[in-house]
């Protein structure tokens, strides 16, 4: 259903919006209006434009020519403050948190007075995250927090802010189901308050659900717009690829080939790790996509960390990894790489790249730490082949290899994380969310990939929770709960319902 | 020195050798319940040895050398004087028994009546499998030169590793030992390259012996004690794995005071060991035992027993099992035989021999 705009006029307008980055389009006479009390979703491949429009009107980039209009006056923001004290807040995709500061310091950041009561803080935090239903303890430290508690706090402070506009990056990502539908419920509660609420999102059925109105972005241009009566799941991906991909998207397997299992390369026996970890025991084989499937705190992250050296498994009693039968424990991930195990890591802007390196010196490092690199010194040229190579195999889209990560779009991102993993030559990759902030296009790339290396003969492990994702591309799926694998399934066999029903129960 | 210190921080840690873990049972090893769901054939006493015998499905029962027909009767053939440890067949209608009480005899075929009281100068003692080369030719295992096959729970909880594989010459009764010290060898197949697969049960693993005597792990880590591998179609070969792995029984192994007391004051039937069946006494070690504290299962008691057959393909790599999980009671299976209607298995702790569609 769309909004009525009171009076016809909506509270942000964009008329003619074009950004320029080194004077290439990011987007291009993009028209875009948001109604008071709107759900509008925005959606598009990744590059396609949506957080350049979106950070326009949260101040943290200005347009290049055009007009943003709030209601009906004409503005422009320079600074993120700026649009805030305007009553526009952005909840940013990667977490913009202060790890080093709990909860409550966070939601309060900026609004210290000179003498502040911590109990009086903590207390109004605690009973403010309650009103939201979000089960965040405001004494934690940010950087104890798990990736979807992160966004919880995010969520939190933009609402505490009281924003008119309120814009969502990707902000059921990291979301297990049951604290999606208490986002959705919050995000309802803020319509009913008059607050605009801009929903960017590559899970298309979240969009159809919840927006009132949808714009498409292609290749930095609004390709289509209008109520979300008027779009069903197959027009969007074709607006957003100019392409059907529905069919193509999840059965990347081709006619449903279950690969049958190589030699077993990785037997996890009896691991542990604190409370996170318990007695978890699972085989990894050669040749085969290895699903695995957990909420978030169902330990699959951590177990994954401890077995290619992120973490450390308990000092006593830490049960077993053993690498083509012989016990391995590594104390740091580059010993796990050079054994040929490889982590892609569900949180690749803190730990998946140098943001501020180009993609170039991203892939050479990577080689390096691998040894994989031919020379002592480095030798520009092979960095250059190197980067070409890869780019071409991931199809990685940027002005050239020397452009900055950061400049990336998040699928971009992405390939140049896997091209990291992939240059060290490793005998089993273990992917943590990846395709988690990707949109449709790169992650049927992604997708195709994995099953690539599989194919080779690579032991392949994904760790998702999405369950599409999971139940399409694997050729068996675990499922983890409390710290430890609790059942597994063929893809014939496994259903949402008993894959979620053994996660949760 | 270093090696004591390291062990001493190994008992401490639960690391290293003193780590007490185990194989998952998962992949193609994940448990079904094909075995307890399988069409019940015959219900018999310990049944073992399932072999095809000119046409016919042989088994051993204790001393009985039964058939059981297509209609699901049996048929008393032979009764020996010890109990049958095993049986295998050749296509010229060659029979081989091996009997406990440390002799292999043939009938049949062009060797019919010979009597094998040693092989060489190797005393029979524990005979657990064997197969035919070619009618002149055959590879016997023999599992250990302490405890004769009925001791097996006794040969494990003492570390017995003094079983071979020897290949004799039926003609001139002459025998060549292929591999010795070998930790409980109790099932042997012929690779279609003229290598031999065997089963070393202690060890958890399948070895492959070459023809030019190289002994190379093929199958390792297993979660259980594998017995006889049984051809099948294509390069496919039959593994019967006769007992779980559980932390409880390898904690037992490490526990040396403790396991030497139970091995010396206690009735075999009540150590803390692998059993082929479910517990038929309140006496038994209990299994399955667990406590729900805090919405969570702490098992404190692991099953002992289990039903498993697995099919590996020409390299060693498991890609079927069929189960009968702790909750069945088609346990111990100790032999299997493919045949056009399905796999036929005898569970020798569950007293059944049952048919399961493969």
């Amino acid at each position: 259903m769309s909004v009525e705009m009171i009076d016809g006029q909506p509270l942000v307008e964009m008329r003619s919006a074009t950004k320029e980055y080194r004077g290439v389009p990011a987007i291009r006479n993009v028209d875009f209006r948001l109604a008071p009390g709107e759900v509008h979703a925005l959606l598009g491949e990744n590059g396609a434009g949506k957080s350049t429009l979106t950070k326009i009107m949260a101040g943290v980039t200005e347009l290049t020519s055009g007009e943003m209009l709030l209601n009906g006056q004409s503005v422009s923001f320079s600074t993120p403050g700026e649009a805030l004290e305007n009553g526009i807040a952005m909840v940013f995709q990667e977490t913009s948190l202060v790890p080093s500061m709990t909860v409550a310091q966070n939601l309060y950041l900026g609004e210290e007075k000179l003498f502040n009561r911590l109990r009086g803080i903590y207390i109004a935090a605690q009973q403010f995250m309650q009103s939201l239903n979000f089960d965040v303890d405001p004494w934690a430290d940010v950087a104890t927090l798990g990736a979807a508690k992160k966004q919880m706090v995010e969520i939190a402070r933009a609402v505490r802010q009281q924003a008119r506009v309120i814009i969502f990056d990707e902000p059921t990502a990291t979301l297990t189901p049951e604290e999606k539908r208490h986002f959705f419920n919050l995000v309802k509660q803020l319509t009913r308050r008059g607050v605009a609420v801009i929903f960017i999102s590559h899970a298309l059925e979240e969009a159809l659900a919840i927006a009132d109105s949808i714009s498409v972005l292609r290749d930095g241009e609004l390709v289509a717009t209008g109520p979300t009566g008027e779009f069903d799941r197959n027009s969007i991906v074709q607006a957003m690829v100019g392409r059907t991909l529905s069919e193509e998207l999840y059965h990347s397997h081709g006619e449903d080939i279950v690969r049958r299992p190589g030699k077993k390369v990785l037997s996890v026996q009896n691991l542990s790790m604190s409370k996170v970890v318990k007695n978890n025991s699972f085989s990894v084989y050669n040749g085969q996509i290895t699903g695995i499937f957990g909420l978030i705190g169902s330990g699959r992250t951590e177990a994954a960390k401890v077995i290619s050296g992120v973490l450390k498994r308990d000092f006593f009693h830490g049960g077993e990894v053993r690498l083509n039968n012989k016990p391995v424990r590594y104390r740091t991930p580059r010993r796990a790489v050079k054994d040929g195990i490889v982590y892609v890591t569900e949180d690749r802007k803190i730990e998946g790249f140098f943001e501020n390196m180009s993609i170039a010196d991203n892939i050479h490092r990577a080689a390096q730490a691998a040894n994989v690199s031919s020379s002592f010194f480095v030798s520009f040229s092979e960095v250059k082949e190197m980067a070409a190579e890869w780019s071409k195999k991931l199809n990685i889209k940027a002005i050239n290899s020397n452009a900055r990560v950061i400049e990336l779009s998040g699928g971009n991102q992405q390939k140049v994380v896997i091209a990291r993993a992939l240059v060290q030559k490793p005998k089993i990759v273990i992917f943590d969310e990846p395709t988690r902030g990707v949109d449709v296009g790169a992650i049927a790339e992604i997708h195709q990939l994995i099953n690539e290396l599989a194919d080779q003969g690579i032991a392949v492990v994904v760790i998702s929770s999405y369950l599409p994702e999971i139940m399409n591309i694997s050729d068996r799926i675990l499922v983890s709960r409390a710290g430890r694998i609790v059942e597994e399934f063929s893809p014939e066999e496994a259903t949402e319902e008993r894959i979620m029903f053994a996660a949760v129960h | 020195m270093g090696n004591v210190f390291t062990r001493y921080i190994d008992r401490l840690r639960g690391s290293g050798d003193a780590a007490i873990t185990l194989p998952p049972m998962d992949g193609a090893l994940r448990p079904n319940n094909r075995i307890e769901e399988a069409e019940l054939l015959v219900s018999t006493e310990a049944p073992d040895n399932l072999v095809l015998h000119d046409g016919k499905v042989l088994f051993s029962s204790d001393k009985s050398l039964r058939s059981l027909t297509a209609d699901g009767q049996v048929e008393e053939l032979d009764a020996t004087d010890s109990t049958i440890e095993f049986l295998t067949s050749h296509p010229s209608g060659a029979l081989a028994i091996g009997l406990g009480a440390g002799r292999i005899e043939i009938r049949g075929g062009p060797h019919d009546g010979k009597r094998l009281l040693a092989l060489g100068q190797t005393p029979i003692v524990a005979p657990s499998a064997a197969v035919f080369v070619d009618s002149d030719t055959l590879l016997i295992c023999l599992a250990s030169r302490q405890h004769a096959m009925g001791e097996w729970k006794r040969d494990l909880m003492t570390f017995g590793a003094t079983g071979s594989v020897m290949k004799i010459d039926l003609r001139t009764e002459e025998a060549i030992c292929i591999a010795q010290n070998l930790a409980f060898p109790s099932g042997v197949a012929l690779k279609p390259d003229g290598g031999i697969l065997v089963s070393e049960s202690w060890k958890h693993r399948v070895l492959s012996i070459a023809e030019d005597g190289k002994i190379t792990p093929v199958l390792d880590e297993l979660p259980g004690y594998p017995s006889r591998l049984v051809p099948g179609a294509g390069n496919d070969i039959w593994m019967c794995v006769f007992a779980p792995r559980t932390q409880l029984i390898e904690f037992v192994l490490r526990e040396n005071e403790y396991r030497k007391r139970m091995v010396a004051e206690i009735d075999p039937e009540y150590w803390i060991a692998p059993s082929l069946h479910y517990p038929n006494s309140y006496l038994e070690p209990m299994q399955g035992g667990g406590l729900k504290q805090l919405g969570e299962l702490k098992p404190w008691a692991p099953s002992r027993s289990i039903g498993l057959v697995v099919r590996l393909d020409g390299e060693g790599t498991p890609w079927e099992s069929l189960h009968s999980r702790a909750d069945g009671r088609r346990h111990g299976v100790t032999s299997c035989l493919p045949t056009d209607e399905g796999l036929v298995i005898a569970s020798k702790g569950g007293d059944a021999i049952v048919r399961a569609i493969t």
